[in-house]
């Protein structure tokens, strides 16, 4: 999805009027569904940075001095069984198309920030181009309705016309 | 309807048909595209992870429910290769969709010289 550049927005803006009402209408659809892409890529993105930030805070928590100590490790979500803290500075990492890497504790909070970052970064570009799109989508509606009020008048105009002839 | 009217409708609905077909399978080609890019996405932010990893870093590939070793360089390549061919797939489905594009403004605009052809030949009636 490549962002729409301000430039040829414009153009667009100026043939506007000059579409008929029922082309001013598939844009308007077009551009709504899009939208509704838009905002679904955007929930998804909230949700994984979410998930990134939380694995961050988990990591955050571990301290040095946890050698040894003892902890519940679940085996569902409702159930868990106690284990010792063995190794404090291997953590094995999903980074996604099923491999996993081993990284030290520094090294996997500096993963999770990295991926919070790019993700953030990802949803502030989308954001971007979903400002674009309302943008764009509001000035085809104003046209639509201006175009549906000029029809509306000439409707009036030719009925009370009719209206006086007869 | 005349034979003429009636033959003119013939032609205009296996156009609609046509169309509507395409339509369908260009909605499965952009669906399909979609899921290549997060794919090729995927795999590109896997491979700069890699890239970053020292030599004393373990890599690790899920084959099933376990975890196997991997060589980093192994690893490297092999993603490298899948971003090659996500690439070249993408590229190919690009292309498809191009030209489906391409026959259903061709369908479009026959499906509206024949309602046109129609609708003079109802008006001469």
């Amino acid at each position: 999805m490549a962002a729409t550049p301000s430039a040829p927005g414009k153009a667009e803006m100026i043939d506007l009027t000059k579409l008929s009402a029922e082309q001013l209408l598939q844009i308007k659809q077009e551009f709504e569904q899009e939208m509704t892409n838009i905002q679904d890529s955007l929930s998804t993105l909230h949700g994984c940075k979410a998930k990134y930030a939380g694995s961050k805070e988990a990591l955050e928590t571990f301290h040095s001095d946890w050698e040894n100590r003892e902890i519940l490790v679940p085996l569902t979500s409702s159930m868990y069984v106690p284990g010792r803290v063995k190794d404090l500075n291997n953590f094995v990492i999903d980074i996604g198309t099923g491999y996993y890497i081993e990284k030290d504790l520094d090294g996997s909070k500096d993963y999770f920030k990295r991926r919070v970052e790019y993700v953030q970064e990802q949803i502030e570009k989308i954001e971007k181009i979903h400002l674009q799109k309302t943008r764009f989508l509001n000035s085809v509606i104003g046209v639509l309705e201006l175009k549906q009020a000029a029809a509306a008048k000439l409707q009036a105009q030719q009925q009370s016309q009719s209206a006086q002839n007869s | 309807m005349d034979k003429n009217s009636a033959a003119l409708y013939k032609k205009m609905q296996t156009e609609v048909e046509s169309y509507q077909n395409l339509q369908k399978s260009c909605v499965k080609m952009v669906k399909q595209r979609a899921l290549l890019e997060s794919q090729l996405n995927e795999n590109k932010c896997v491979l700069d992870e890699l890239n970053l990893l020292g030599p004393d870093n373990k890599v690790f590939k899920l084959c099933g429910p376990i975890l196997v070793k991997q060589e980093l360089e192994d690893s490297r390549q092999n993603v490298g290769k899948r971003i090659e061919y996500i690439s070249k797939e993408l590229k190919s489905s690009t292309d498809t969709l191009e030209n489906m594009e391409k026959d259903m403004l061709k369908h479009r605009e026959a499906v509206a010289k024949y309602q046109q052809q129609w609708q003079v030949a109802a008006a001469m009636k």
